[in-house]
Parts: structure tokens; sequence; C-alpha cells
């Protein structure tokens, strides 16, 4: 389920080409903040193949619909069998955790882990990247903020820490592409300064001139041998009827 | 009355072998009932000693944010201490409780774990201070270490885990957990002693000391996470008390914050409080407060308001849009705390403290307020006070949200879950007893209880009925006896009382016999050793070792109630011997 909304995060993110030449962590981040809303609703399918060390390869398969304009959104679990059927609503300020064996809606807070998750409903909010994090600033004020190639890519690498205390990782570092500003390595840091999970994104596509990250691979630094792959197909823009975001339709969906 | 109970007593040796049957019948049954009621007031002992005091304490208060169970925090503990010491004098210990998840790394394995926060040196005395450290059983290290300041966050671990995470004593764990915040953490776990798990339970957990957990999972050094208080006297009988005393001391009060609101270069005192997002508070400061000037688009008392005091516009010369900057000292912070707010509303004169007051929605207000706590001002309180008897007070919101006592574990779930539906912001707080919070726990006593007691009745139903069967034998080969004493002038009652007070003495001394029993027995059980590390039942023995607990008074109860049943079933067949007529039974011929 993190991966989950680490996916929808890039999602929101990637939609737009800008260029710039002298540029600092704060107008990278507005730059990925311009691009980041949506300005339609989307729709997509979203594949997960997770593999630990432990357990094996699990597969993970939901259907995913989103609407900005009121902060709604439906997940609806179509594999595995176990969980298909179960899903999550959330219209406003309330958000909903549907389980089709009981057939119940049951309301959960927007701080509350989800199916026994690290995700929470929180996460799937749109949340504004500069409101999140801000540049770190070395010793003389300098930011961290450096030119360099990724493979044969120029790339903006840069260094944020959290603004806000409600977010997953408190330190980030980012390798931007230089020339349209899509997000190819993350990683991620825990307060110490220890690295927990490292992020590529390893396909674009464009659908009505946005960028999508169709291919992201997310391996755990923390426990080697964990990595997770998103697989994201069906994208669509097209706008989606009110009739979606209600706990009759995804009830309906469910049987 | 001397020769009845001679005779009473001569006529139990007379049918020898089918008195001692019926007497071993007796004792087997009082044997089986002194033996299940110890081990059942042992359990108890156990559950109320050793499983609710280290589990839950006696008393328990916990506290959770945003109605969620899991972010467990309230950023007054000094407070909550306060007022635990002076409410409850009885207090053996004061444990903070706090538990975080976590995946675990040592040499080549990796696991789930909890980690637990204890404080060895909060126990009242230092033979608690050792009962505590003997609960776990150290095979490697010292329990005492786990504050030892030379071990990088020193734990104490299982000897089971140990060995999934392959580690030994000063070994270094690696963990991943979300702290208080919900953030993804790490951070290095040094094994400061390993122990032998009492119970598989105790197998999960790794313990810190309770000050290093608080600050890796994100807590402030005046923050709390929940609070176990334990007992010195009689905690079955006294937890309820305290805990009623407890529950009326966190009655909160109306929540505000006192300091200034500055706008331009003017400033002036002022009071912060915040208002209820629900719509009948809404309505309610719609009724009574009447809006001078509102910002468009917004609404009155919506979402992101701020309203501003009739005395507050009229001294700083504010309007609505402009913003202004609310500053107040907070009870833990050295420099003020400044918070900026646009107006979005001007209200009238109400000719009340709300005149002097900046009326803010109590999700913007929470905001602030818990995390930056402020300093309280009592006089002030009173004249927030005197406007009591107003409707609207009850539109502004309070420090935090006391639940209602919850009578189990389930109740007060679903009291947070509907507090997460009204999606308030405020901090919720929960005072159980151990009758509450170890609702399952007790519950399983209870069953135990239940269990035992009915058994033991059918075992005494089998029993008197062959106390009724014995007696009517006898009087059967008694009758021409019977008819003998009668007719040499023994009246009525005394042959009636021959036969209770034989019945009576064959009950005495078989109860007698199996209450020894009962005390040989439990020796003998006592000294078995039993090793049950993997089973959940564990938790009930005492280092391996059933442990019985006989009353004096628990013996005492059920020898009476036997000797009651054992005549009152005596009664009728005895009274049948007495009212034959001397005659017929002298008649009688078998």
């Amino acid at each position: 389920m993190i991966i989950i909304k680490k996916y929808f995060f890039y999602i929101l993110l990637f939609t737009s080409i800008t260029f710039s030449s002298q540029i600092t962590i704060k107008e990278v981040l507005e730059k990925i903040e311009a691009i980041h809303k949506l300005p339609q609703d989307i729709t997509a399918n979203v594949t997960l193949i997770q593999q630990k060390a432990s357990q094996g390869i699990r597969k993970f398969e939901v259907l995913y619909y989103r609407r900005d304009s009121d902060d709604s959104y439906l997940i609806v679990m179509l594999y595995p069998e176990s969980e298909k059927g179960n899903g999550y609503l959330r219209v406003g300020d309330n958000f909903w955790m549907y389980r089709k064996n009981t057939r119940t809606f049951q309301h959960i807070n927007r701080d509350e882990n989800i199916a026994g998750s690290n995700a929470k409903a929180q996460d799937f909010e749109r949340r504004p990247i500069t409101e999140l994090y801000e540049g770190i600033k070395d010793s003389t004020g300098k930011e961290l903020i450096t030119e360099e190639k990724l493979g044969q890519i120029p790339v903006y690498k840069l260094e944020i820490k959290a603004k806000v205390t409600n977010i997953d990782y408190p330190i980030k570092k980012l390798w931007v592409r230089k020339d349209n500003y899509l997000i190819l390595k993350e990683e991620s840091y825990s307060s110490s300064k220890t690295l927990m999970q490292t992020s590529y994104f390893l396909k674009y596509t464009t659908v009505k001139d946005k960028f999508i990250p169709v291919d992201q691979l997310y391996i755990d630094e923390f426990e080697k041998g964990n990595k997770t792959q998103v697989k994201i197909t069906g994208i669509s823009f097209e706008k989606l009827d009110d009739k979606i975001f209600t706990k009759a339709y995804l009830e309906n969906l469910s049987k | 009355m001397n020769f009845i109970v001679y005779i009473a007593l001569r006529n139990l040796l007379r049918q020898k072998r089918r008195n001692i049957l019926l007497g071993i019948s007796i004792a087997f049954g009082m044997m089986i009932l002194v033996l299940a009621n110890s081990f059942s007031r042992g359990m108890s002992e156990i559950i109320f000693n050793k499983i609710i005091k280290y589990t839950s304490g006696h008393i328990s208060v916990s506290f959770s944010q945003n109605g969620n169970l899991y972010r467990m925090i309230f950023k007054d503990g000094d407070r909550v201490f306060n007022i635990a010491k002076n409410k409850i004098p009885d207090i053996s210990s004061l444990q903070e409780a706090i538990g975080i998840m976590a995946r675990a790394i040592g040499n080549k394995g990796s696991d789930n774990v909890i980690m637990i926060g204890i404080d060895p040196y909060s126990y009242g005395t230092k033979k608690e201070e050792q009962e505590a450290a003997e609960n776990f059983k150290i095979i490697d290290g010292n329990f005492f270490d786990l504050t030892n300041p030379n071990l990088e966050n020193p734990v104490l671990i299982s000897d089971s885990k140990a060995r999934t995470l392959n580690v030994k004593l000063h070994d270094i764990i690696s963990v991943r957990y979300q702290d208080i915040n919900g953030q993804h953490q790490t951070c290095r776990l040094t094994v400061a002693g390993i122990f032998k798990p009492v119970n598989i339970f105790m197998s999960a957990p790794i313990l810190l000391y309770t000050k290093n957990l608080k600050k890796i999972a994100g807590y402030g050094p005046h923050d709390i996470g929940g609070l176990y208080i334990t007992l010195k006297t009689d905690p079955k009988k006294n937890a309820k008390k305290w805990t009623d005393s407890l529950y009326n001391a966190f009655k909160p009060k109306i929540a505000y914050a006192y300091g200034n609101l500055s706008y331009k270069q003017k400033s002036v005192s002022a009071i912060a409080l915040g208002y209820k997002n629900d719509s009948l508070s809404k309505q309610i400061l719609m009724d009574s407060i009447k809006i001078l000037n509102i910002l468009p688009p917004k609404k009155p008392f919506g979402k992101d308001g701020i309203a501003i005091g009739f005395l507050l516009q009229k001294e700083l010369g504010i309007k609505v849009g402009d913003s202004c900057i609310f500053s107040y000292q907070p009870k833990y912070e050295d420099k003020n705390y400044c918070q900026k707010f646009y107006v979005t509303t001007l209200i009238e004169e109400t000719k009340t403290s709300i005149d002097n007051s900046i009326l803010i929605n109590e999700n913007l207000f929470y905001d602030f307020y818990y995390n930056h706590w402020p300093k309280s001002y009592d006089s002030l309180l009173v004249s927030l006070i005197s406007f009591k008897q107003s409707k609207i007070l009850n539109a502004f919101v309070k420090e935090w949200i006391l639940l209602k006592r919850a009578k189990t574990t389930q109740e007060l779930q679903k009291q947070i879950r509907e507090i997460a539906k009204i999606k308030s912001r405020a901090i919720t707080i929960s005072v159980q007893s151990m009758y509450e919070s170890a609702s399952v726990v007790l519950g399983l006593e209870v069953a135990l209880n239940l269990i035992t007691f009915v058994a033991v009745m059918i075992l005494f139903f089998i029993i008197l009925i062959g106390v009724v069967n014995s007696l009517r034998m006898t009087i059967k080969e008694r009758t021409r006896e019977i008819g003998t004493i009668r007719a040499i002038g023994m009246q009525k009652n005394h042959v009636r009382n021959i036969f209770l007070l034989e019945t009576f003495f064959l009950t005495l001394f078989s109860c007698i016999c199996g209450i020894i029993m009962a005390f040989v027995v439990m020796t003998g059980l006592s000294l078995i050793k039993i090793d049950v590390q993997d089973n959940p039942l564990g938790m009930l023995l005492v280092n391996g070792h059933i442990k019985f607990v006989p009353t004096f008074y628990g013996i005492v109860f059920y020898t009476t109630v036997i000797l009651l049943i054992s005549v009152a079933t005596a009664y009728f067949p005895s009274k049948k011997a007495a009212r034959m007529s001397a005659a017929s039974a002298l008649r009688h011929y078998e």
C-alpha cells in the first residue's frame, strides 16, 4: 500500500516541461509543484509486484479513480482474490474503508493506517510539495543543489528536508532531469540520515501531453532484497461521473 | 444433648465400610473444591499482581490524537503526572506506556518486533524494583543495564528473539519504525540483556528504557504517550475508587491561550479561543454573536475562520482581510510563540470576555495549542467562567475530550472511532481501571472460576445423592432400633437429631480429611516444574510452577456450605425416621 501512494504522488507530479539555467531548490520544487496539479480527472490500472526476501513475490492490482476538484478518489482492489472487491473512498473530509465480505463501510481517520499498511489516508491527499519540503543549506548557507549526470542524462541533484512533521520521510535527495524536470531517482532518508529507500522512475509515457511514470522501482535499502515494481496501464483523463465517488458505486462494483 | 452426640458418633462406627466410602467421596469433593478455589485464587493473584500490574497498571490513562488509536501523545505530561500524584495517594509506581511496532535486523536475521518502554527505577521500593527485575529472567547481561548511558539505546530481548535475529550480548540491532508523526525512522539498538520469557507473549517485545524510546519515537521531554498506575494496597478493592477520583480530575476546562494580538505597530492583550466545527455549535455562535463584517466569500464561523472581538477591533483598528499576529508564552518554551492569522470576521460587542478574544476554528486552534501548549492563567479562567451560564460556552473547544468510562477495551475503541467520525483534532483522554482496560484478561479469570464452580457442583450433586441413599439405607436398617428407643422414651426430635448429627460429623471429618489431602496435593503440584514457553497459558505460572493460594475464609466458607448442604439433605429422611410410630417400627421385619 505504501507503494500505491508513492505511485499516485508521482502520477500527479509529472505533467509538463519547462527549462531554466540558474535555478534554486525552491524554483525546482515550484516547477514540480506547477506540474503537480492535474487539470483533469484520472482513471488508471495499477499493478504492484512486491518482492520480499522472506515472503517471495506478491502481486496487487487496483483500479484508481481520482478527481482533484473536490478532493475525491476511489480505490478498488482487483487482485489478489482475497482482497478483490475491497476498496477505499474519499470524498472531501470523509474517508471510508469498504469490506466486501461484511458489506460494510467503516469511517476511518485521515491519520489512520490503511489495511494494516504504512500508508495513511492523508497520504492520498493532494499535498503540494512546496508546502511539504524545502531545500537544505550547508554550513555556508549554500543550497545543496548540484548539476551532475545520472548515467548519460544531465540532472539537478537536490537535497530537501521536511517543513511539516506528518510526512513519510524527513529528508530526500532528488535527481531531476535538467531538460524537463522529471524526477529520475529519489533517495529517502530518516532523521538520522540513514538511507531508507531508493526509487527509480524507469519509464514515462505521455498521455495528452502529460508525463506519467508508468514503470517505477522502489528498493528497500533498510532490508536488503525487498523491492517493489509499479506498472501502470489504462490511463485515462476522461471526465469522471459524479456517481463514481459514492458508496453505492463502490458497493455495486464489488458485487 | 451429650448422649445424642455420643450416640451419633458411635453410630458412625457401626457401618464402617459404608461410612468410609461415603467419607472418601465427600473428602475427595472437598479436596477438589479447595484445590480449584486455591488455583483460581492463585491465578487471580497472578493476573492482578503480575500480568495486569506490568501490562496495563491497576489504573491507566491513555491519550490519542485525531481519533487515531495509534497516535498516542499528550503534550502536557507534567500536568498528567501531577494530577495522578495529587489525586491518588496510594501510588506504588507510575509508568509511562509507550509501544512501537518495528522491523528489526540483527546479524543476518530479521523479524517484526514491538519496542516497549519500561523504567526500572519507577517502582516505589527497592523490593518492587527487584521484583520487576525478576519478572525477566535474565540469562545474559544485566536488567539494570537498560539505563546504561555507555550503551547506544540498550535493550532487553528474549532468547527466542535473539536467536531469530542471530544476536548476542552487546550486538547491534537496527530497527525501522514510524515515529509519533508517522515518519519512517531507523536507529541502532544495543543488546544489554537477554531474558528467558515467562510466557509466549513476552517473546515478541524488545524492551527499552522509556526515556530512550521516547527520544527515538519523537516524543518531546514533556510529552507523554500513556500512563500506567499501580497501587500499593488492595488494588482489587481500590482501583475503581481511585479511577473515579482521577477521572473527575481530568474533566477538561475551556481551552485558551492568553497573549498579545499585534497589528501594525499596535499590540493589545487578547484571549484566543477555539470554536467547534459542528453545526450545532456554529448555530449557537450565530444566535449569540452578531457579525459586523465578513470577508467574502467566507461564511461566519467557517473552517478557516478567524473572528476578532469588538474591543480588539477598536483598539487595533483591524479590518477583515488584514493579517495580525497573536503571540503567547508557551508553558514549556522560553520564547513567545507567534501565530499569524488572516482576519475573516469582525463581531459586534457582547459585553463579555469575547470582546477581548480571537475566535479561531478548532482545527487551526488545536494546531498551535497542542504544539505550543500555552501557560495557564487561573485568574483568566475565572473571567471566562463568568459567562459559564451562557449557552455560548458550549460552542468553544475544551483542552481535550474526556471519554466516558468504557466498560471494556472494545467499548473504548468504539468510542475513539466515534471521535474519528466527528473529525475533531482534539486529544482524547481515557481513564480506566484494570476492570475495564484488561477486561479480556479478567474475563479469563471469571470464565475459569465459572468452569471450576460448575464442575465442583456437579461433583457434589453426585456425592449428595450418595448421602441421601446411604441415609435411607441406614434408616431402613435401624427401623426396629428406632422403635425400641422411641418405646423407652426418646423424643422424636432426639431421633431426628441423632441422624442429623451423624451426617454432620461424617461430613465434618471428611471435609477435614479433604482439606489435608488438598494441601498435600497442592504441595506436590507446586513442586512440578512446567515448561510452557510456547503456550499462552504459561503466563498463568510463576517461574514455571502452578501457584495455589488457599485462603482460610475460603476453606471455612466451603466447609460450612458443604455441612449445610449435607445436613439439609439428611433432614427429610431423618424427619421421616423420627415420625415413625414406635409400635409400627417395632413390628418392622425384613
